[in-house]
């Protein structure tokens, strides 16, 4: 018996038992040629399908993380935001064990926050996040988060995205171009469920992780994140993550006193990266035994301060809200700002598994109510409330200290559902980025893969690389253009008179079509070797071309593939490519690019 | 050849591909159930949890501690965050907690969501009037009176209005305060014994008698027996120099309501002004000129005793010793009268009993007999009336 013929399946109206013309067996055929276009591995349908049911399977593992973490608080801290003493001091310290011996033992890549992980695979394993990465994310962070390590769950929700993402495309067969993509796919669509912010979700993972707004990606990207914060809705509800009091910025000069935010929010997200920077290295160079202490004395550390302090433990999610309606005095943000930098920092050079994200906007909003607070007692004039400046400050920090400015700024808007104080978090943020990056090369997340000994492209150093343009190595008025018209003597004889025997010639054919013409080939129309009777015109010069037309701000990278060909390109304007602005060279680039090394 | 096997390789990528995606939709469809089973169990627990802390903290601010009620209130918008009752509920206790800025964030947050809600904006004014904030605390009262309310809207906005007025006056602004309180007499339902009596209450504290006395009376009409409304329409009448009205209201009232201080005082008052006043109408001449003897008697003994530092209080002036010296001449002036002169010599005479009741007062304090105040009343009623 031969083999079916897949690629050809019998016509809907010979499948036995559906009688040939009838509505089933047109809809059979419908169905057939959906699907064959659909599956087609080549088909960018089945790309953004796959980005929708990657959403909502993202959106699915969220819930359920957010849900665990929840049960796993109430169960282990009670449901009081201020649990017992003992409770606070034993449960954190006491839950550091497990935590440590499934991330040393059964789930090792679940450590750290996930960020870089998920870059890590982008950029060196293909698009590759093993599926058991996605179960010990979530079995540790719940426990590490529940357990009330100052930790946030949205970087490890990014991971998980990515994960589900990646064995979806490992079982679906995609090409490796795809499975690479399918990882910020899967990434963004956690992170949106994560915030409840599809906008910041897009804006971070090609902020940070992916670094182009390639338009392959950008789709894909967006319908995930869409459709995992709809699923996300569906179950929790739609309401953003905090309930922000109405405000308005009614006096511009008050924008000084959010610049003053930013400058302050800048240095402390400095001081948090130096310091994370500084001590991670010396805590990776413990011994190996210790690993198995470090969650569990962080866990003591956090208990010990929660005794007084319960605020600074876990995500921190309502003591933000709390700050966002002005309930702390403050003196009392401040301490809570550096208290939750002690704790963060000491959670997550522990090793114990957890994101940055929910802390950073807790110490962003209680740093940004303090410095509220100490402008409203030196300028009682202020309109501006403190619940104001919490609010810019939690974006203010989260552009200092993640150094993704963009993704800042909408975060803000987003998770506040408040569009009104746009404009004070742009100018804050700004400086806070500027700040953070003038005394901090490295972003926190490129250091931690360098430090783990993996060189990632940075998307920032990326963003700012000098870009080298034609404009930066054409040489203007290097050639001698020739019109059709014009008689080969008179060419000749411009030709000749030029000073510079070895100037290319280049032929204006017609309206944005230049040739390379050879001065031999003039010569000899020109001294009628040709044997021509009547007098010939540049337009019956034999020439060589079309020659490919470039523009002077185009990117030196991208000509270079077309310098080879030609020993000459023509440089046109783009108001109107019969005009020619200069002549680039494969020798012309590679002069421009030396020097822009050498500077 | 080489092209069937390249072309079955094809077909079997894309039959594999068609399966393991069927295989995905089936476990997003399984994976989908289970999350919802587990959401609804989480919600359930989390509104559980949510409801137990806001009863707790329900009891801790009827029971008078704020701050207990607060944390309370915390934990459970911790589990039901965008609750608008338990954010009302929050804000409410932190205002009693005196953390009225706190207040403020949580109201306005619920004043955007619902900007023309009636409790929301009283509570707003409340926490105005915490902070000292006039011209907010203003504008949330007439925010609340003129916006909606979800139960009983024109008892509700009454309310409020009422509390507008109580605060006016507090703020000692009575002509502002008028305005309103006219409005809510307007607005005051004429079968409500209790509104009827506020209503009168606060017309009495602008010095509007004749309105209050109305208000009593319509609040008597539904229950005759009011000690409020009769206690309110006596002071009505007695301000309105009405006497022997006010003594009627004021007998009217049960013995533990009449024996209060103030009602005690206005009616002994009453009846000395009753006894005394030579101006009231019906009155033989006989009866006026010897309530104008009576008078003068009354008034040079109280300025005596009063010269002779009796009464007085320590370092008190003395009386205008003219005063005495003239309700002297007027006694003497009078034994040797007809009483066709004395007749003549009412208005002069009282007028000098007035005044020596005035500088009695400036010298001694206010009178404590019920015939010397009802003498200063009657002089105060003159002098108004002249004037």
């Amino acid at each position: 018996m031969s083999r079916p013929d897949l690629a050809n399946p019998p016509a809907p109206d010979a499948l036995p038992g559906i009688e040939s013309g009838s509505v089933l067996s047109r809809m059979g055929a419908v169905y057939h040629g959906w699907m064959r276009r659909l599956v087609s591995p080549r088909g960018d349908q089945f790309f953004l399908v796959l980005a929708v049911v990657i959403g909502v399977f993202s959106g699915l593992a969220v819930v359920c993380f957010r849900i665990a973490i929840e049960w796993t608080r109430l169960v282990l801290l009670g449901s009081s935001l201020t649990p017992s003493p003992l409770r606070v001091l034993l449960v954190p310290a006491l839950c550091g064990i497990p935590i440590a011996l499934l991330v040393i033992h059964a789930f090792p890549r679940a450590r750290g926050s996930g960020v870089n992980q998920t870059k890590t695979a982008v950029y060196i394993s293909n698009g590759y996040v093993p599926f058991d990465t996605v179960i010990g994310k979530f079995i540790t962070c719940a426990l590490a988060i529940g357990s009330g390590q100052s930790l946030g769950p949205e970087d490890p929700s990014l991971q998980m995205g990515a994960g589900i993402a990646s064995i979806l495309g490992r079982r679906l067969k995609l090409s490796q171009e795809r499975l690479r993509l399918i990882a910020p796919v899967g990434a963004a669509a956690g992170l949106a469920a994560a915030f409840n912010a599809p906008v910041s979700a897009v804006l971070f993972v090609i902020e940070e992780v992916i670094g182009t707004w390639s338009a392959g990606a950008l789709g894909a990207i967006v319908l995930a994140a869409v459709s995992s914060v709809v699923t996300m809705r569906w179950f929790l509800g739609s309401e953003s993550l905090f309930r922000v009091p109405p405000s308005q910025l009614n006096d511009p000069a008050e924008l000084l006193a959010y610049a003053v935010l930013g400058v302050v929010g800048g240095c402390f997200a400095l001081a948090f990266l130096k310091w994370i920077g500084a001590a991670r290295p010396k805590i990776q160079a413990l011994p190996k035994r210790t690993m198995y202490l470090l969650p569990a004395a962080a866990g003591l550390l956090i208990g010990t301060a929660g005794i007084w302090l319960p605020q600074v433990m876990g995500a921190g999610y309502p003591i933000i809200d709390q700050a966002l309606h002005g309930e702390y005095v403050w003196h009392m943000l401040l301490i809570l700002a550096i208290l939750k930098i002690a704790a963060t920092g000491i959670s997550f050079l522990s090793g114990a598994p957890g994101g940055m994200f929910a802390p950073t906007l807790f110490i962003g909003a209680m740093l940004g109510g303090a410095v509220g607070g100490v402008e409203h007692h030196f300028f009682p004039g202020l309109t501006s409330t403190t619940a104001t400046f919490a609010l810019v400050g939690m974006g203010t920090f989260f552009a200092g200290f993640l150094r993704t400015p963009i993704t800042a700024v909408f975060m803000v808007v987003e998770v506040s559902g408040n569009y009104s104080m746009i404009v004070p978090v742009m100018i804050s943020s700004l400086i806070a980025y500027l700040i953070s990056r003038r005394f901090q090369k490295v972003p926190l997340f490129d250091l931690l893969t360098r430090q783990d000994g993996v060189v990632l492209p940075s998307i920032e150093e990326r963003r700012e690389r000098v870009r080298l343009v034609v404009e930066d190595a054409m040489r203007a008025g290097a050639a001698i253009t020739l019109d059709p018209p014009e008689s080969v003597f008179e060419a000749l004889r411009r030709v000749e008179a030029d000073a510079d025997p070895n100037r290319p010639l280049l032929l204006r054919a017609r309206a944005g079509e230049w040739r390379l013409v050879d001065r031999d080939e003039l010569r000899r129309l020109a001294t009628h070797e040709s044997g021509a009777s009547v007098p010939q015109t540049a337009a019956d010069l034999s020439s060589k071309g079309p020659l490919p037309l470039i523009f002077p701000d185009e990117s030196l990278e991208e000509v270079l593939r077309w310098a080879s060909d030609w020993p000459v390109l023509p440089v046109v304007s783009r108001a109107d490519p019969s005009r020619l602005e200069g002549v680039l060279s494969l020798a012309d680039i590679l002069h421009a690019f030396r020097t822009s090394a050498a500077e | 050849m080489n092209m069937h096997a390249a072309k079955d390789k094809r077909a079997s990528a894309r039959h594999g591909r068609e399966a393991v995606l069927a295989s995905a939709l089936v476990l997003l469809a399984l994976m989908f159930v289970v999350t919802a089973f587990v959401s609804r169990l989480y919600k359930k627990r989390v509104h559980e949890l949510g409801d137990r802390w806001f009863a707790n903290g329900d009891s801790a601010l009827h029971s008078g501690h704020p701050t207990a009620a607060l944390a309370d209130y915390r934990n459970g918008l911790a589990y039901v965050p965008g609750n608008e009752v338990f954010q009302f509920h929050l804000a409410q206790a932190l205002a009693a907690a005196g953390h009225a800025d706190e207040a403020e964030g949580y109201l306005l947050n619920l004043l955007s969501a619902s900007p023309g809600n009636g409790e929301i904006n009283l509570a707003l004014a409340r926490v105005a009037v915490q902070k000292k904030s006039e011209p907010d605390a203003l504008r949330y009262y007439h925010a609340a009176i003129y916006g909606g309310w979800d139960e009983d809207p024109i008892a509700q906005r009454w309310r409020a209005r009422r509390e507008l007025c109580e605060y006016l006056l507090g703020r000692g602004a009575p002509s502002q305060a008028e305005s309103e309180i006219i409005a809510l007499a307007d607005n005051t339902p004429g079968n409500d014994v209790s509104q009827l009596n506020a209503a009168g209450n606060l017309l009495l504290d602008v010095s509007l008698w004749s309105r209050a006395l109305g208000e009593f009376k319509s609040a008597l009409a539904v229950d005759r027996h009011d000690p409020e409304a009769l206690t309110g329409a006596g002071t009505a009448e007695f301000r309105l120099a009405r006497y022997s009205e006010a003594a009627a209201f004021f007998e009217r009232l049960p013995e533990n309501r009449r024996s209060s201080e103030t009602v005690s005082e206005m009616l002994a008052t009453a009846r000395a002004a009753e006894s005394i006043d030579p101006f009231l109408p019906g009155l033989s001449a006989a009866e006026k000129s010897a309530r104008v003897d009576r008078a003068l008697a009354d008034s040079e003994a109280l300025l005596s005793n009063c010269t002779q530092g009796a009464s007085r209080s320590p370092g008190a002036q003395q009386p205008n010793p003219d005063s005495l010296a003239a309700v002297r001449k007027a006694i003497s002036d009078r034994k040797r009268a007809p009483v066709e002169r004395k007749m003549g010599r009412l208005d002069s005479d009282m007028a000098a009993v007035y005044q020596a009741e005035i500088a009695a007062r400036s010298a001694c304090g206010s009178p404590k007999s019920p015939t010397a105040r009802a003498l200063l009343l009657i002089g105060d009623a003159r002098a108004g009336g002249s004037q």
